[in-house]
């Protein structure tokens, strides 16, 4: 029987679809029924990770020592993750503490062509003994070619596990297969995949992903996670193990901790929305769509064009400020909504 | 401190024991070594200190890096000598070298990997346009006896799969257009280059081809498998094996490679081309199972399984035994006890 992986990113990417405000109790809670259930890695934190609570990306209810600390608490059998992007996480003063509160796994992400930013966070996650992975985000905005040579980077800085990220949840089947493989074949580290539900393909892609050979997949409970959601982790795992993977979890306990992120902590469970479903099309970071339904209502404009407008100018994470921007030209009739004849 | 030097130059007389002799063309000659603060410059600084201590060389050494500063903080026993010169100095602007030089070591260069995906255009530009200043340079010396040019073993690419060791022979298999080999395919460019000057204006430069080693001065930070279990087992923290533990790697002891290379340095043929490492393996899953009784450490070693690498990295070294008359001194246990008790020195 083959294993996988599984990394539980209810409680990071979840905390996109509530503006960042988990409490300590959304966080012990679902930290504790994780653990019972035996997910292997359970991130937590900001939605865009360590040190990124701002006004630009959106402010934390809680401090990242509080995330962590509370998960920690109630995480024994779980590794604990954290999602770092540098610029946002600096060394000294973020991802220190974090190893201090006992973090293990740490995933340094960057935009997919921008891998070398990351080498400092791999290397001192490395010499603190902990578990590094590289993490490609917005990875459709590259070709096989290009996701290889920055995978190839992390790995020479001592990456232990490569994630290719569906930020945008743009991916058909074959783009995945088309890369994963190509990444599988020419890395000498393990290959994981991280889908979003935007084109309905999250479970779909993450089958394909591990068919063409990797070996790490994440998931959210319910789906919880920025635009459409991602992959519905107890789904994921229950057709794995009907598969013939193993995870390691047990279904009845990860039910139940899905139940309780379904009733204490999302407001509404997400779903393909007209405006995600055109995000996926776009291939524009999932995260925006609260920013994006803001402006749009904001400034009188139509968020589907708001989003293939961003899409047409290849924005990416970190680029909020460009939503307003975009929304203003399309009411001061600059641009043409893409798809609005 | 004082410790710390007692261990270096005890492995400096352990090594030179028999080789006094053949480095006597040594004596009272001035030694030139780019990269030379690093770690081949360092350890070959404790050796010429040796000898010139106990066997009276007057050999004088110069080395010239870039960052002299953490030379100094790391070896102040060295620095303060009156017989060695820091010189500052990118090889990648050289145009002159000192009219007085004698002996040549270009180990310009870090094999860091890190360095060389964050920096691949500098990375290779240090290596080709450094080689090729270092040549230029040294065609006007006088008194130039013999250039050693630091190679890697990295050139030959993935080794055979039905080869034991790789001989000096072995054509290579690298693919020209990967990250990954920047750092190797300037190393050939640079072997080529050496090879070139030898034959139009038979400059005496001899090539070495080192592998990988393990002792004092080797700092853990570069993500090498050694690197992290000596860095894990120290903290009796979990040593994490991706793979199945089966890939064979070797390593030397540092007292043994630079007593080889000063003995290349001197009797090697120009043109010629020498592995320097150890040609014992050990699989990945021994060595850590290795450091981790001699560390006497409470680690858990966790072997993954998420890779199917049976990959070999092992030198032939059989010219330098043969035609030089080198042999390894450190034996791998022996060398792991060493740097468990230099790691534990230095902590």
């Amino acid at each position: 029987m083959k294993n996988v992986i599984i990394s539980d990113a209810t409680l990071r990417d979840g905390s996109h679809a509530i503006a960042h405000q988990l409490t300590k109790e959304n966080i012990a809670e679902y930290a504790k029924a994780a653990d019972k259930a035996g997910i292997p890695i359970v991130e937590v934190g900001h939605g865009n990770g360590l040190g990124a609570s701002s006004v630009q990306v959106g402010l934390s209810l809680l401090s990242d020592v509080e995330m962590l600390e509370t998960a920690r608490e109630n995480l024994t059998r779980s590794k604990l993750g954290i999602h770092v992007i540098p610029g946002f996480a600096t060394v000294r003063k973020d991802l220190e503490v974090a190893f201090k509160l006992g973090v293990d796994v740490v995933r340094v992400a960057s935009h997919c062509t921008e891998a070398d930013v990351t080498e400092r966070h791999i290397s001192a996650t490395r010499e603190h003994g902990k578990e590094a992975y590289g993490v490609l985000m917005m990875s459709h905005m590259a070709s096989k070619e290009v996701l290889l040579d920055e995978g190839l980077k992390m790995q020479s800085y001592g990456a232990e596990a490569l994630i290719i990220m569906d930020s945008a949840g743009a991916y058909l089947p074959d783009d995945v297969e088309d890369r994963i493989s190509h990444l599988v074949a020419n890395l000498n580290i393990p290959v994981g995949f991280h889908a979003h539900n935007n084109l309905g393909m999250g479970i779909a892609n993450s089958l394909t992903a591990l068919k063409a050979g990797a070996q790490l997949l994440d998931g959210a409970a319910r789906g919880f996670g920025a635009g459409a959601g991602n992959a519905q982790l107890e789904v994921l795992v229950a057709v794995l193990e009907k598969m013939g993977y193993h995870t390691g979890i047990e279904l009845y306990p990860l039910l139940d901790a899905a139940d309780l992120v379904e009733k204490k902590i999302m407001k509404v469970v997400p779903s393909i929305s007209s405006s995600s479903l055109v995000s996926g099309l776009a291939g524009v970071f999932s995260a925006f769509s609260k920013h994006v339904a803001a402006a749009a209502k904001e400034y009188g404009v139509d968020p589907r064009d708001i989003f293939f407008e961003l899409g047409r100018r290849r924005v990416v994470g970190g680029q909020e400020d460009k939503i307003v921007e975009v929304a203003m030209e399309l009411r001061d009739g600059k641009v043409r909504g893409a798809h609005a004849e | 401190m004082q410790n710390k030097i007692a261990m270096l130059r005890s492995d400096c007389a352990e090594v030179l024991a028999s080789q006094v002799e053949r480095l006597a063309p040594l004596k009272n000659q001035l030694v030139y070594v780019t990269g030379g603060t690093g770690f081949v410059g360092t350890w070959l600084a404790e050796m010429v200190s040796y000898l010139n201590d106990d066997h009276g060389f007057g050999t004088r050494l110069i080395l010239a890096a870039r960052d002299l500063d953490a030379f100094r903080a790391k070896a102040p026993h060295l620095a303060a000598r009156a017989d060695l010169e820091l010189v500052s100095q990118d090889v990648r602007y050289l145009r002159e070298l000192p009219e007085g030089v004698n002996y040549l070591v270009h180990a310009a260069a870090t094999p860091d990997n890190r360095q060389h995906a964050s920096d691949p255009i500098g990375s290779m530009e240090t290596i080709t346009r450094g080689t090729a200043n270092l040549l230029d340079a040294a065609m006007k010396l006088p008194d130039l006896k013999k250039i050693l040019n630091l190679s890697s073993g990295q050139i030959y690419g993935r080794q055979r799969i039905d080869e034991a060791r790789i001989p000096e022979t072995r054509p290579g298999t690298l693919s020209c257009d990967s990250i990954m080999s920047v750092y190797p395919e300037a190393k050939r460019y640079a072997e080529t280059l050496c090879c070139a000057y030898w034959s139009l204006y038979k400059i005496p430069v001899v090539t070495a081809r080192p592998f990988a080693f393990m002792g004092p001065y080797q700092g853990l930070d570069k993500p090498w498998a050694i690197n992290n279990f000596f860095r894990d087992a120290l903290k009796d923290a979990t040593i994490r094996i991706i793979g199945n533990g089966l890939p064979e790697r070797s390593y030397l002891y540092p007292s043994d490679m630079a007593a080889w290379l000063l003995a290349i340095l001197v009797d090697g043929t120009p043109g010629h081309a020498y592995n320097v490492g150890s040609p014992t393996g050990v699989t990945l899953g021994d060595l850590a199972e290795k450091i981790k009784r001699y560390a006497q450490s409470s680690s858990i070693i966790e072997i993954r399984r998420m890779n199917d690498d049976r990959s070999r990295f092992i030198p032939d070294d059989t010219q330098c035994r043969k035609t030089l008359g080198l042999q390894v001194t450190v034996g791998i246990d022996e060398a792991l006890q060493r740097s468990v008790r230099w790691l534990k020195t230095i902590a």
